[in-house]
């Protein structure tokens, strides 16, 4: 299921990846955004073209 | 001889990165003795349904001056590097473009350009590879990783997309100027993110991470102005920046 506010919104995307046992910081080069706590930064997100997929199934309703 | 490599879909999700395969061939590269390379730039190209790719579509590539005789050495090099060090369920590709035998340029980048902006075929990247004389060969799964391979050779030589894989060693909040920055840390110039480069003696904040972009063929570090002086863009900056470049008409 695809994140449905894209990809500008660091407060809902920083909360879900705050409590998620599975954020894992992505390789320097794919990082969006320097030493930020965000679904956007973690390598288990999927880009899509207008927002991500998180492959770890970790989606909380709110947001999605 | 100035050669081209670019490499694409080696990884799985919990992989090394294609960034970290694309810099131990340049390392097997110059351990070996065949030539000089150059810092891997990062390319990114379409993301869309009907493309697979891992989780963000990006393809790596370094330029290399080699001596002539070992150009099938590297290509031989590179492809059993790729057979034996992709993730299995990976679909790598492989691409190396000499310069000297290349006969369109522009049908490179434009082919680059396009598979930013739309689906491309297997088909059609190894049709532009043998018309122009490059070297195009998948190693694994699907083999789909020419598409991005070729893409990105074409993105690198364009001079004008994409970044250079690893951070400055700057510290945040620390200040030096254009020309202290080009001496000390390989940068080849500092430009406004839409508009001039600086000169040497212009001064710039570094944020926390500090990233050269590839621009006018260039190691290039993007700034925007501030109260008193210039300030180095933020990953987010050129994250976006790089964006831009998806939305503009191919022709």
């Amino acid at each position: 299921m695809e994140f449905a506010n894209g990809k500008r919104d660091w407060q809902t995307t920083g909360r879900i990846a705050t409590g998620c046992p599975h954020f894992c910081f992505d390789t320097e080069e794919e990082i969006v955004a320097e030493d930020v706590v965000s679904c956007y930064n973690c390598r288990y997100r999927r880009w899509t073209s207008g927002s991500f997929t998180c492959i770890k199934q970790q989606q909380p309703a709110k947001g999605m | 001889m100035t050669i081209y490599l670019c490499i694409d879909d080696t990884d799985s999700i919990d992989s090394r990165g294609t960034g970290e395969l694309a810099e131990l061939i340049r390392d097997g590269i110059e351990q070996a003795g065949w030539g000089k390379t150059d810092g891997v730039t990062r390319h990114q190209l379409l993301l869309d349904k009907d493309i697979a790719y891992t989780s963000h579509n990006s393809s790596m590539c370094f330029r290399a001056e080699i001596a002539d005789v070992h150009f099938d050495d590297v290509v031989r090099y590179a492809s059993a590097f790729l057979e034996k060090e992709s993730e299995p369920g990976s679909d790598p590709g492989l691409c190396v473009v000499r310069c000297d035998a290349l006969l369109d340029t522009e049908a490179l980048i434009r082919f680059g350009y396009k598979t930013k902006r739309q689906v491309v075929r297997v088909e059609e990247a190894y049709a532009l590879a043998a018309r122009l004389r490059i070297h195009l060969s998948a190693h694994g799964g699907t083999g789909e990783g020419v598409i991005g391979a070729l893409a990105g050779a074409g993105l690198r030589i364009s001079g004008s997309d994409g970044w250079f894989k690893g951070a400055l060693p700057l510290r945040a909040d620390t200040v030096m100027t254009v020309a202290e920055l080009c001496a000390l840390h390989g940068v080849e110039g500092v430009k406004l993110l839409d508009g001039p480069y600086l000169d040497g003696s212009d001064t710039v904040q570094f944020g926390k991470m500090n990233k050269a972009m590839l621009v006018d063929g260039k190691a290039v570090l993007l700034v925007t102005s501030a109260s008193d002086g210039y300030k180095s863009c933020s990953k987010k900056q050129l994250m976006e920046h790089e964006e831009s470049k998806l939305h503009v008409a191919f022709e």
